[in-house]
């Protein structure tokens, strides 16, 4: 009920406009950079191996995105746990 | 020497060919002399729009494999002075044509004609390259919906590569829907694509009914697609228009009485 109340002033306040822009931005990031998910996702993986040699993580944990930084550029986005303690695997 | 103006968008159905029809028009009743190219082999639509079908000897294939000269291909619209119209083969298809081939042409037909306009077929496959391939600038067309702007973008890339200056039409906006919020603006298209604005074109049933006679709107100029277009026409032809885009027509008090008493059409 709560849910309900709360999306209903979330998605009036998000116009369709709106989402429409958030979609394309993210679209328009992937296919200017020509990278698609199934070779980001081995980007993915290859960049967690090579962390993995300096610094002990679990390679699952590692995230990848590709993020518009302004009206022209996109950037690429590397998110990795680091451990607290050494010997202590982070993920 | 004149100018070649590729008309494209990547997506279909976005209205590429009335644009093409009604620039060209526009440009003929400023009083430039205008060839129309239909450079989509095998999908011809531009003779329907514009009313010519009836017309047709020759087309763009006769003229690139030398069965006819340009000239005697040309259909001459008699509504206008000035504007003429070389179809596409209907029988062909895209790699009948070579780039390098509609290049020659073009640079022939530039020798006597101010503008040659020409339509691109939707994709990015060979016709695509064809039809951009001897255009000194572009205008892309799009839609304010998603699709079309994704594969606007992709247009534009391929443009770029080629440096071919491009400029941005946004075809069927509905003031009422982006007030609303349920539509991009011109200004959202603007500035996702990153692009000038040459042209905005409001949502408008005249468009139908007019293509349906085989009209170009532009030829009446009455409704709000017709002026818009009038206006695309002129800043094409350099000149500097003052108002950009499209303004919502008709939602002003005296309209709305209007409405409310049944005088104006709702």
């Amino acid at each position: 009920m709560w849910n309900e109340i709360k999306n209903f002033f979330v998605s009036a306040r998000r116009t369709t406009r709106e989402e429409a822009k958030g979609r394309l931005h993210l679209v328009l990031a992937h296919d200017r950079a020509g990278i698609d998910g199934a070779k980001l996702q081995e980007l993915r993986a290859e960049v967690a191996a090579v962390i993995r040699k300096y610094v002990e993580i679990d390679p699952e944990a590692v995230e990848i995105h590709i993020e518009r930084v302004s009206k022209q550029d996109s950037q690429l986005t590397v998110h990795s746990p680091l451990p607290s303690r050494p010997g202590v695997t982070a993920g | 020497m004149g100018r070649a103006i590729v008309i494209t968008s990547g997506k279909g159905g976005v209205g590429k060919t009335t644009a093409t029809a009604n620039l060209g028009t526009g440009l003929a009743q400023l009083g430039h002399s205008v060839v129309l190219i239909d450079a989509d082999i095998g999908l011809r639509n531009l003779d329907v729009v514009m009313g010519l079908e009836n017309r047709i000897v020759f087309h763009l294939v006769d003229v690139i494999q030398g069965r006819c000269t340009p000239q005697k291909a040309l259909i001459r619209d008699r509504r206008i002075e000035n504007l003429f119209l070389l179809p596409a083969s209907q029988t062909d298809d895209k790699d009948s044509v070579t780039p390098d081939q509609m290049k020659a042409l073009i640079i022939e037909l530039k020798s006597s004609y101010d503008y040659v306009i020409i339509d691109c077929p939707a994709g990015i496959e060979q016709g695509f390259r064809n039809a951009i391939a001897g255009a000194d600038e572009a205008i892309i067309v799009a839609t304010p919906e998603v699709s079309s702007i994704r594969d606007a973008d992709r247009v534009v890339g391929l443009l770029a590569a080629q440096s071919t200056p491009t400029r941005l039409m946004v075809n069927r906006i509905s003031p009422a829907m982006v007030k609303r919020g349920d539509m991009l603006s011109q200004a959202d298209v603007i500035e996702i694509l990153a692009l000038e604005l040459v042209g905005a074109i409001p949502l408008d049933d005249e468009i139908v009914a007019t293509t349906n006679r085989g009209l170009p709107a532009a030829l009446n100029g009455r409704s709000p697609a017709a002026k818009a277009f009038a206006e695309l026409a002129r800043r094409v032809s350099g000149a500097e228009v003052e108002e950009e885009g499209v303004r919502e027509t008709g939602v002003g008090f005296f309209a709305k009485l209007g409405r409310a008493l049944g005088l104006s059409p709702a």
